[in-house]
């Protein structure tokens, strides 16, 4: 005896405008009776704040109150019988109602904050039995009504790397052979396109080992008078590798990874937002002692450009 | 038995058909009248003699314009010439037996580990090797077996593929595309491209495959389309869209620069499921290529986007030139930043250097592959070679992108531009590649098209000049090389003296390789082959001392031409040109020792022998006699030759007679020389030498030289029998031919008094009697011919007497009667034997065919008698078991014995059979 | 209407240099549709020389050729004449027309062409047509050094033949022509 759900579209992902399609598929080796069957859907923000960040009070560790987004039930099936072997029954529902304009957050799956939606169907069999229950995870995009109002202006901002930019201590042969690194980068970009942009080596007297474009997230929960804040690098997408030609202009062009984005949300109890990271390695006899790593912990070899990068959806 | 009287003259007299004097003719110039009447009434059939117009009917039957044939063809074409590109690329860089790298990437471990783990619940980035830099030191690996493992791994990505877990396949892609990043050993680095790029089109394929799969059917297996060769994005189902999608987001995610690049361009046919125009993905994917540091890595990125983008409908070549513009950047810094360095360094540039040029070679064919003349300019401008549209400015773009941009650029484009290119070489001397092969190509170049004499002259000035500070040969030849085909054409003499010259200068100062003895030679067989004589090769300034520096094999291939020249266009009189040729030609004899391979020897006897023949003396025959004697002397090693003497003598001997004043001592002398050279010739050509000589003897008068002759000759034929590999049947047919051919001329040569009447035919008779390798056939043949030869030897008057001072045997014995009983007695008992031989053939059909022959010879040769006819009757009866009663010899020989005996009534033989 | 060229014993180069000159300039490639060499060309280059002038190249072995691979004899059909080829050094007596007729009924053919004695000549008997074109270079020959140049050009056009001879006398071409039909088969002849 099983009971699965199979949704409507392969990929998961509906809008909140749309109707929740699919089938509960119950497969049984005897035919049984029961007293309904109902789908459930539930939203919700998932929130914990986990020690990370030095110096803040024990107290605020823990898991915070989830934000509920929606939950709502239906009945596809009055009490009745499923006959044996293999029964698929349709269903569908509404996302969102009319008369309730809850805000719909897209799914998200951070370190510490998760926006989640489910859908779980529950067979109830009176008290002799249990219930058989399913549940699946769909995922949510913004409708199309709920996208930026604003049109998106390919925002770019211009960007110099030079040995005078950087703020961590670099080796002195950086530092008195010097380089010149420039560029532009796109800064608000859409989730459903690749972040756009260029880069030029123009001088760098040690040769280059390494260009990686880093994408960082930052999710920030407010807990009580506190904003804990969880910063993960997500994705490096290398650029360049090698010591490159002087002067001849590259693309940056890095595909955003799916279920690790989502639009940039300030809300009030928490926020998720991007930044993005040029991270220039040098060829260095030091650097072959360490291993790969993210640029939050700067090196005497590595020159970066860290900018915010705002995520939209847009259609 | 009684011969059967002829009289040929009369005879050949009342059967000859009747001349008359042909006013027109089939090969006189104009229609001759006659063909002109049949022509009105033949009508369509005047044809034949339009050769013209036929030759027009054959060209358009055998090359019809058929589109759909075109079509499949031109898309053929690209795949075919990537395929032989590949060969001769892993050809061009051999691999040694080791192969080290500067690490072990896991993926060559056997381990198995990396896919033990379920492939769905692995997130890409774990591929990317967190040990990138912990494994030092250098990793020693034959290549086989990194050969064999890569063979291993196509074979898993196919596996997995089938077993539905495509990201395994995606992630063992990654893999193998990754090590491409190491171009640490140089000369592996192509084989591996080759290997690498095949995965990465196998996976390409497949992705394809399945997103075609998804467009056209639903998941239950149920047709949605059928895709058009030529599709469109909007055909495209939102699902199949979606895996499209998916692909790209996944190899997008990939966080090496080189795989990732790799990965798309192996998918990128795929683009055309989300867009029609994939051209802004190549435009990046150039771009995105400038990221790799490496010049070989990125040169061979370049090369396997040139191939991936022949994939796609369009055929946008920006990209392609953009990726020449950057390769140029890339060479010129390289060669910049190894200026400092030494030794070591140096090479390794080189051998750099020379693993990107099959990049640049590819993408340049790839450039200029049916590219229209306007497009060319735009081109040429975007390279920046054409600053203002009409001139290629004083740029510099590495002597090696020049050089293949020279070799590709159309001809026409090269005639109108030719002295800007010019420029442009002289401009571009880099260490990339030889500035002296490039004045060569260009050289080559000019010839293929058509230019004004006086581009011509003004670049053979300047390239003269060039290279006239030339201190090695080597480079001096090579580009003599490519014009001399030029200077010839346009008659520019003066250079030759100045080439000639340069040649014996560079060549006496430091010597001469093997390289500049093989180019000089290919240089010397170019000139020869542009002048129609000989004396005016020889009256060049310094070509007597060029010839006498070659050696070796090129001497050979060269003496040869000269001598193929020489005997080109008939007789050779000038005695110091045939002096000269018979010191080529000793000297190519001498040679031969060094020689192995059998054709060369045959060709240089071959040659030498038509010098021999070829040299005319003229009414100096001694000296031409002399000649002979000294070739002799000089050419043992020719066999080939020594028949050629003989000829030659024999027919200096025959010229003698032509001559108004006779000199018989020198006849003699001609006929002795080839009397004593014929036996130092293969035994299989002695008998038709002697022969000849003997007929040439006997033309002359010479009787005692004829029966020595004869002699000899029946005595080779003994030792004939004993030469093993003689008796092909060819060989066997000729000999019999040969044997029947001295019986023909038996006929003239009269009888000598010390020796029986019959003494050839019976010493013929006797040998053939005896030799037990004569078989029944061959006996048949001869015996037949003996016969007729005593028959004809009976008659009063003979058919032919060669020569009137000599009384033949009709004169000598005529009205003797022992003459005609010897003939008879002879006669007799070859007609025995050869009834008896007839009867020893095995072979039914061949039986029959010999009986007709024996019946034939015997009919037309005796008068008819009862024992005559019953003979002819059992042959006939042989023949009618043997043959078809419908065979056309059968009956036609059945007339014959009909005819010849009409008295006999009751004898007669019946037709039906 | 076909044109055939019989021509044959060149000997080159033993006995002769080249084709006379002003034979080669009329013989142009493209107006004869058969050739029919009986044989001593004697070299390759001749072989080709005349593989230029028709593709359709008969030949049969002198004793003097350098290409021990052509038959003794051959036969060959054109429109309605069947025409046979032999040397001819190996019929005795040479040129004797007895022994050609002989050779005539063993091969079956309308039109005997053989060579070997360098003098043209062309008989009629009750088998058929006997014809020699004689020698094309003016080689000497084993009963004569006085030899004409001559060759040989039938147009066969139905049951007619014309036979177009070209001698080099005095260094002219002069030709003749002989005309003959083909009455009836070999079959009926009698």
């Amino acid at each position: 005896m099983s009971v699965h759900l199979k949704l409507s579209h392969p990929n998961r992902i509906y809008r909140p405008s749309e109707l929740l399609k699919g089938k509960i598929i119950v497969e049984t080796q005897s035919s049984i009776s029961h007293y309904g069957i109902r789908i459930t859907i539930k939203g919700s923000v998932n929130l914990q704040v986990r020690g990370g960040s030095a110096g803040v009070v024990e107290s605020f560790y823990g898991v915070i109150k989830p934000i509920p987004i929606v939950k709502r039930t239906v009945e596809v099936k009055p009490s009745g019988k499923i006959g044996l072997g293999t029964t698929e029954i349709p269903f569908s529902l509404n996302l969102r109602q009319e008369e309730n304009l809850e805000r719909f957050y897209e799914t998200f799956h951070g370190a510490d904050i998760s926006i989640q939606y489910l859908a779980t169907v529950d067979i109830s069999r009176g008290y002799l039995h249990k219930s058989l229950s399913a549940t699946t995870e769909f995922i949510i995009e913004s409708d199309k009504g709920d996208l930026l109002q604003r049109p998106i202006s390919p925002e770019t901002v211009i960007f110099y790397i030079t040995q005078d930019t950087q703020r961590h201590p670099l080796l002195p042969e950086l530092k008195s052979g010097g380089f010149r690194v420039t560029g532009k980068i796109c800064t608000q970009c859409s989730l459903s396109s690749p972040i756009n942009g260029q880069l030029t080596v123009e001088a760098s007297a040690v040769p280059i080992q390494s260009i990686d474009i880093q994408l960082f997230r930052v999710e920030s929960i407010l807990t009580g008078e506190k904003i804990v804040t969880e910063t993960s690098l997500i994705q490096t997408t290398q650029i360049a590798d090698g010591n490159v030609c002087r002067n001849l202009t590259m693309p940056i062009y890095v595909i955003l990874p799916r279920l690790l984005t989502c639009p940039t949300i300030f809300a009030g109890p928490f926020s998720i937002e991007f930044k993005v990271a040029i991270v220039i390695s040098f060829q260095s006899e030091l650097s072959k002692l360490h291993k790969k790593s993210d640029s939050r912990t700067p090196r005497l070899w590595l020159a970066m450009e860290t900018l915010p990068l705002e995520l939209v959806r847009t259609m | 038995m009684e011969f059967r009287p002829r009289d040929y003259k009369t005879e050949h007299e009342s059967h000859a058909l009747p001349r008359t004097r042909a006013d027109a003719h089939p090969l006189s110039p104009p229609l001759p009248p006659l063909t002109q009447v049949n022509d009105a009434v033949v009508g369509g059939n005047a044809d034949f003699y339009d050769p013209l117009r036929g030759g027009i009917d054959n060209d358009a039957k055998s090359t019809p314009p058929d589109p759909d044939n075109l079509s499949e063809t031109s898309a053929d074409q690209p795949i075919k010439e990537w395929t032989s590109f590949r060969r001769l690329l892993m050809q061009r860089f051999p691999v040694s037996k080791m192969v080290s790298l500067s690490s072990m990437p896991d993926v060559l471990m056997r381990s198995g580990k990396s896919h033990d783990k379920s492939s769905t619940s692995m997130h890409l980035e774990e591929l990317d090797d967190p040990k990138k830099f912990a494994d030092e030191g250098v990793k020693v690996i034959t290549w086989q077996e990194y050969v064999s493992r890569l063979h291993e791994l196509k074979d898993e990505i196919t596996r997995s593929w089938l077993a539905d877990n495509r990201v395994t396949s995606l992630k063992l892609s990654i893999k193998v595309a990754k090590l491409m990043v190491d171009t640490s050993v140089f000369e592996f680095y192509p084989t591996l491209f080759v290997l690498v790029t095949d995965i990465m089109d196998m996976l390409g394929d497949l992705v394809w495959k399945r997103i075609k799969q998804k467009a056209e059917f639903t998941e239950d297996g149920a047709l949605l389309c059928n895709l058009a060769e030529n599709f469109d994005a909007s055909d495209i189902c939102a699902d199949a869209k979606e895996t499209c999608y998916n692909w790209f987001s996944k190899i997008g995610a990939v966080q090496d620069l080189l795989p990732r690049i790799y990965l798309e361009l192996a998918i990128l046919p795929c683009r055309r499921f989300l867009l029609d125009q994939p051209t802004d993905s190549l435009k990046r994917l150039v771009m995105m290529t400038r990221g790799l540091g490496d010049p070989v890595a990125s040169a061979y990125c370049r090369l396997y986007m040139a191939h991936c983008a022949q994939k796609l409908p369009s055929h946008e070549i920006g990209y392609l030139v953009t990726c020449v513009n950057d390769l140029r950047v890339i060479l010129t810094q390289t060669l910049a930043t190894n200026e400092s360095n030494l030794g070591n360094f140096q090479n390794n540039k080189k051998l750099q250097i020379s693993l990107m040029e099959p990049a640049i070679e590819y993408i340049m064919k790839c450039i200029f592959i049916g590219l229209s003349q306007r497009r060319v300019n735009e081109v040429l401008s975007e390279l920046g070679l054409m600053k203002n549209q009409q001139n290629f400015g004083t740029v510099s773009c590495v002597s090696l992108v020049l050089h293949h941009l020279l070799k590709e650029l159309p001809i026409e484009v090269v005639s109108s531009n030719v002295v800007h290119i010019l420029h442009l070489i002289e401009f571009n001397n880099d260490d990339s590649f030889h500035q002296h092969l490039n004045y060569r190509l260009l050289g080559f170049r000019l010839y293929e098209g058509k230019c004004p004499v006086d581009i011509v002259n003004a670049v053979l000035d300047k390239v003269m000049q060039v290279i006239g500070t030339y201190k090695s040969l080597d480079e001096y030849l090579k580009v003599i090389d490519a014009y001399a085909d030029l200077i010839h054409q346009n008659h520019m003499d003066n250079h030759l003296d100045i080439i000639l010259r340069g040649i014996l200068e560079r060549a006496s100062n430091g010597g001469v390789t093997i390289d500049e003895m093989s180019s000089l030679q290919s240089l010397l067989v170019k000139f020869l082959s542009h002048f129609e004589c000989l004396e005016d090769v020889f009256c060049l300034n310094h070509f007597p001392e060029i010839l006498d520096i070659l050696h070796g094999k090129s001497q050979d291939v060269v003496f040869l031409h000269i001598l193929n020249m020489a005997t080109r266009n008939g007789r050779i009189r000038d005695p110091t040109r045939i002096q000269l040729l018979f010191e080529i030609s000793r000297t190519l004899h001498d040679n031969m020792e060094f020689l192995n391979a059998k054709n060369d020897d045959s060709q240089v006897a071959h040659s030498v022998s038509r010098f021999v023949h070829m040299v005319d003396y003229g009414a100096e025959m001694e000296h031409h006699l002399a000649f002979l004697v000294d070739c002799r002397a000089s050419f043992g090693r020719f066999n080939e030759l020594k028949e050629t003497l003989v000829h030659s003598s024999n027919s200096l001997a025959i010229q003698s007679l032509q001559c108004a004043k006779k000199d018989l001592s020198f006849f003699k002398s001609c006929v002795t020389f080839s009397e004593v050279t014929i036996p130092s010739i293969s035994s299989q050509r002695q008998f038709d030498l002697f022969l000849e000589t003997a007929e040439v003897a006997f033309l002359g008068g010479l009787v005692s030289h004829v029966d020595g002759l004869i002699d000899s000759g029946i005595i080779c034929l003994h030792i004939l029998d004993r030469v093993d590999g003689f008796r092909t049947s060819a060989d066997v047919e000729g000999l019999v031919s040969s044997i029947r051919k001295l019986c023909g001329f038996l006929i003239m040569v009269p009888g000598n008094i010390s020796l029986p009447v019959t003494y050839f035919p019976n010493n013929l008779f006797s040998l053939i009697s005896s030799q037990s390798w004569f078989d029944p056939k061959i006996k048949t043949q001869i015996f037949s011919a003996i016969l007729l030869l005593l028959t004809t030897l009976s008659q009063k008057t003979l058919p032919y007497h060669a020569n009137t001072q000599i009384p033949g045997n009709d004169m000598l014995y005529y009205g003797d009667s022992s003459y005609k009983q010897e003939l008879d007695s002879l006669s007799k008992v070859v007609l025995e034997n050869l009834v008896c031989a007839v009867q020893q053939e095995p072979s039914q059909p061949a039986r029959g065919n010999m009986a007709l022959e024996a019946c034939n010879c015997i009919a037309s040769s005796f008068m008819q008698s009862n024992a005559l006819s019953s003979i002819c009757h059992t042959l006939i009866g042989t023949a009618k078991s043997c043959l078809s009663g419908q065979d056309r010899c059968l009956q036609s020989t059945i007339q014959l014995v009909n005819k010849q005996s009409p008295t006999l009534a009751g004898a007669m033989v019946s037709t039906s059979v | 209407m076909v044109l055939v060229l019989a021509l044959g014993d060149l000997h080159v180069p033993h006995r002769a240099p080249d084709l006379p000159a002003k034979f080669k300039s009329m013989l142009v490639p493209g107006k004869i549709q058969h050739i029919i060499c009986p044989g001593n060309l004697c070299i390759k280059e001749v072989h080709d020389y005349l593989k230029t002038l028709c593709p359709d190249l008969h030949i049969t072995r002198g004793e003097y050729d350098e290409e021990s691979k052509y038959p003794e004899t051959k036969t060959l059909t054109i429109g309605q004449f069947k025409l046979g080829l032999c040397h001819g050094h190996q019929v005795i007596p040479w040129g004797d027309l007895d022994s050609l007729a002989m050779l005539q009924r063993q091969l079956d053919v309308d039109i005997l062409v053989t060579g070997h004695t360098h003098q043209f000549t062309a008989y009629k008997h009750e088998g058929g047509v006997v014809i020699n074109p004689g020698s094309a270079t003016g080689a000497y020959s084993s009963i004569t050094y006085d030899v004409n140049p001559s060759f040989v050009l039938m147009d066969i056009d139905g049951l007619r033949v014309v036979v177009y001879v070209y001698e080099l006398i005095d260094g002219e071409v002069k030709v003749d022509k002989i005309d003959f039909k083909k009455t009836s088969s070999n079959q009926s002849a009698h």
